[in-house]
């Protein structure tokens, strides 16, 4: 395991180095100075941005640029954010709280509607309550998650006006109150019950379908013939088997636990990590798109990392080698 | 007792009903499946009207007409006019056909390139399979909405071809890997060593023997990437980073929405593209799960 895990690591690493030549490509394409906004772009006069393109080491070899930026990242320089005046990591900093608050309670949504009615329905299957988590699979894949918040800030916040429809504080609101978390829950509620029952239904599905098979195996007979009571059955026996291949999801979980909410933050105007991007990038400041990109990259690489190792954790029939 | 007659007086039955093909069967129990069968009608209904929609409606989709801003479902405009005094329903129709030919001409692309290289590397394996495998790993590491949305920010103005070639380049890994995997089972076979063996070249034992069994696999994956293409395309249209604004699409339709204003006030505006995106979706799902089911020699339905 401890020579898998590493040699998955080392594997990681080469393309760890090709993101980043990606990604920094990139940035060079983009107009005006992505790499490390220092340049204001307001200002246009030929002499200034000349000069601050020599200042910069622009004019360098590209490889060396390349080297000297990748030498600022790792020293956690990201350059700086021109619309908000300061660095990109102390900006990222202040918004990542916000989003990892709002997916992991939508984490949390997911998983428990999913076991409750994944567990439901797999122990009933084809009867009236199993159609009805049926049908609301059907909708959860079907239903657009932008039209999705739509439709819930149009029913839940303005028509019924439960929660707030924006923002993830209220106004005039102290910090470290007990009215603060208050307030914070309240506008954070309905973008995670959006996001969380959504991405339900897969999780749902696959539980109900697992422990359907598992019903049929020969353990659960042994057990049934012991005259092991059925709740014990399903609650014990059959569920421990069938929460492993969900364990291996929470891999990409986490890798989706920045970058999975842009939409949704969006609609929200929630003021996270995506709803940053999306801003960023209509104001044009794109040093920060360029390290939100890099840093949602890396995020996905690392859930993978996660998923695979997991897979193994939990399945000792897996040989991993 | 005479194993050898009897075995004779079978055979010839046999031999005059041929057994239905695998893909007569498919069709037979698709053809049984009230939903699946009600999913592609409406699927078609809409992608036709969506297509003909220049002698369905007479109005222009895109003329900004000042005298009817955002008015309300009337005679006139069936489901009324939108933030630039436009008809809804003409440009729902004309939406429907930009939404529906992305979502088509990305899942075609797709699915061509992640077949070709998922067949190739399973096929020849080897170095050519880790070089093509770590490739695609790669390709799947960009987190495939940010790369969309970046691309298109470094490339304005560059319209719906430039979106279907970046979905396309980003977006083939699932296949490729499915296709591989399967391809990786299929290859075992005998009559694949058959081929082998009597000097078939590889081009034609992929072509003619493997692609054919594992085609079914790659049909029902083009159904859920349908769907998935589709929700892209509108989500980052909806978010403004995706079809160019002047022309009409789904996503675009419902971008209005982000004003306060038209989303407590204007329902029409959104609702009317948002349901027939979400009833899109639906169909495209269940005819996908009715041909999982035909093409599943296991369930009888």
């Amino acid at each position: 395991m401890l020579t898998y895990t590493l040699r998955r690591i080392a594997v990681m690493i080469p393309i760890m180095i090709l993101l980043s030549m990606v990604v920094f490509s990139l940035a060079k394409m983009m107009p005006g100075d992505a790499l490390s906004g220092r340049i204001d772009p307001t200002n246009s006069s030929p002499e200034y941005i000349s000069a601050m393109k020599e200042k910069l080491g622009y004019n360098d070899p590209v490889h060396i640029q390349y080297l000297r930026w990748m030498n600022d990242i790792l020293h956690g320089d990201f350059g700086n954010s021109f619309i908000h005046k300061m660095p990109v990591s102390q900006l990222i900093g202040l918004r990542v709280y916000n989003t990892l608050f709002l997916t992991l309670l939508a984490l949390f949504f997911t998983y428990i509607f999913a076991f409750i009615m994944g567990m439901y329905a797999g122990k009933h299957p084809y009867t009236l309550g199993d159609n009805m988590i049926a049908t609301y699979n059907y909708l959860g894949f079907a239903l657009p998650s932008f039209f999705a918040g739509l439709m819930a800030i149009y029913l839940f916040a303005l028509k019924l006006q439960w929660v707030p429809a924006s923002g993830s504080i209220g106004t005039g609101v102290d910090v470290n109150t007990i009215a603060f978390y208050v307030s914070k829950l309240k506008h954070t509620i309905l973008p995670a019950l959006v996001l969380g029952m959504l991405s339900t239904a897969g999780y749902t599905q696959f539980l109900r379908n697992d422990i359907i098979e598992s019903s049929r195996k020969d353990y659960v007979r042994t057990a049934r013939a012991k005259g092991t009571s059925e709740s014990i059955i399903y609650n014990k026996h059959i569920l421990r088997n069938s929460i492993i291949p969900i364990v291996t999801f929470l891999g990409f979980d986490i890798g989706g636990l920045l970058g999975g909410a842009v939409i949704t933050e969006t609609i929200f105007t929630y003021p996270g990590i995506g709803s940053l991007f999306i801003d960023s990038l209509t104001n044009r400041d794109y040093s920060v798109v360029m390290t939100i990109t890099m840093m949602l990259s890396i995020m996905t690489l690392i859930g993978n990392l996660i998923a695979d190792l997991l897979y193994g954790v939990v399945d000792p029939r897996i040989r991993l080698d | 007792m005479d194993p050898v007659v009897e075995h004779n007086t079978t055979k010839i039955p046999l031999n005059h009903q041929k057994s239905p093909s695998p893909w007569v069967i498919a069709r037979r129990k698709f053809l049984k499946n009230k939903i699946a069968m009600i999913a592609l009608v409406f699927l078609v209904f809409i992608t036709v009207i969506s297509f003909l929609a220049p002698y369905i409606t007479t109005e222009d989709p895109a003329k900004v007409n000042i005298a009817k801003l955002m008015k309300a479902p009337s005679a006139d405009n069936w489901l009324g006019t939108d933030n630039g005094g436009r008809d809804i329903f003409t440009r729902l129709l004309y939406g429907g056909r930009v939404s529906l030919t992305i979502g088509f001409i990305a899942t075609l692309n797709i699915t061509i390139i992640g077949t070709l290289i998922g067949a190739v590397a399973g096929y020849f394996g080897g170095k050519v399979d880790a070089w093509l495998m770590r490739f695609t790993d790669f390709i799947m590491v960009f987190p495939f909405l940010i790369f969309v949305i970046v691309l298109n920010a470094i490339f304005p103005k560059s319209g719906i071809s430039a979106l279907i070639f970046v979905i396309s380049v980003l977006g083939w890994g699932g296949v490729a890997r499915l296709v591989r995997s399967k391809v990786l089972s299929e290859k075992e076979n005998d009559y694949i060593a058959a081929a082998i063996s009597i000097g078939t070249p590889a081009s034609k034992v992929i072509y003619k023997h493997l692609l054919p069994n594992v085609i079914s696999t790659v049909i029902v994956q083009a159904t859920i990437l349908l769907a998935s293409m589709i929700v892209f395309e509108t989500g980052i249209s909806f978010l403004g980073f995706g079809v160019p604004q002047t022309i009409p699409s789904w996503g675009n339709m419902i971008s209005p929405a982000r004003n306060p204003n038209v989303i407590q006030f204007k329902p029409w505006i959104w609702m009317p593209p948002g349901i027939v995106l979400t009833l899109t979706i639906l169909s495209v799902n269940f005819v996908g799960e009715g041909l999982k089911d035909a093409f599943n020699p296991k369930s009888n339905r």
